[in-house]
């Protein structure tokens, strides 16, 4: 950002919130942080979610004991579970995201982030933990 | 109480458009993903518990209807990912006149279309 007429810095990608520019434009509280938070981990995304879908690829036709061997040795296990958190926590912003949009009564919306949080948090420490099951070797 | 609210003005009120079909298409598609995170939690745990659950899985995957949802699911990610890079660029400040965002749009729909079909030509072919 350390060109001041670069169009990055009229777009919250700039490094800080100012405050005068926020006033009068209701809260300022945490939207900023989630807007940011969906976007590294789209960027992390990239390279994470391209690296597992080729592994898949590769991995297609083989038994259970060659894809064990995979997840259990450090380099996939590592990747695996970046990938994982990246990717639960992008799809946690996102469906908020539109929840927030679509579900127009109180008592729903809270029922519906409660249920999204609960099952990709769910999912999430499962997959990690199914990851470090192999990687551990238990 | 009774005016139209999101998402029920698209196909009625809105005639249509390139970038605004692709920006609701974006968020179906991520929400597809996220459903189908549920079947890349169950293929890890399967690979971790082994024996009759992998077995089962695999053959999950492996029916028709499982090679369907990999296919649709396929598309949703390789569409994901190229309008995300979309939608980065946007975030750095690129690509905003109107005939910049309509051709990334297409452009992002030929990539999709382009990734998807190598991706399954290489299932099927080695």
């Amino acid at each position: 950002m350390a060109n001041p007429r670069s169009l990055a810095n009229s777009t919250a990608l700039r490094d800080e919130t100012v405050l005068r520019r926020v006033r009068h434009f209701g809260s300022a509280r945490n939207g900023l942080q989630e807007w940011r938070l969906q976007r590294l981990t789209a960027l992390a995304l990239i390279p994470l979610a391209l690296y597992f879908v080729a592994s898949m690829l590769w991995l297609a036709t083989s038994d259970q004991a060659t894809a064990a061997a995979w997840l259990a040795s450090p380099v996939p296990a590592l990747l695996v579970i970046l990938f994982v958190l990246a990717g639960f926590t992008h799809a946690l912003v996102g469906l908020r995201s539109v929840l927030l949009d679509y579900v127009h009564t109180r008592a729903r919306l809270l029922a519906a982030e409660l249920l999204v949080r609960a099952a990709v948090i769910i999912l999430g420490a499962a997959s990690v933990l199914a990851v470090l099951k192999l990687f551990l070797g238990r | 109480m009774e005016r139209p609210i999101s998402p029920f003005m698209f196909p009625t009120w809105y005639r249509f458009q390139i970038t605004s079909s692709l920006s609701i298409l974006h968020r179906l598609t991520g929400i597809a993903l996220a459903v189908g995170s549920i079947l890349l939690a169950w293929w890890l745990i399967a690979v971790a518990a082994g024996g009759e659950l992998f077995a089962a899985t695999h053959a999950f995957i492996a029916s028709p209807i499982g090679m369907l949802l990999l296919f649709l699911w396929s598309i949703a990610f390789f569409y994901h990912l190229c309008n995300g890079i979309r939608h980065l660029a946007w975030d750095a400040g690129h690509g905003f006149e109107i005939r910049q965002a309509s051709h990334s749009g297409y452009a992002v729909l030929a990539a999709t279309a382009v990734l998807t079909v190598l991706t399954w030509l290489y299932v099927f072919l080695a």
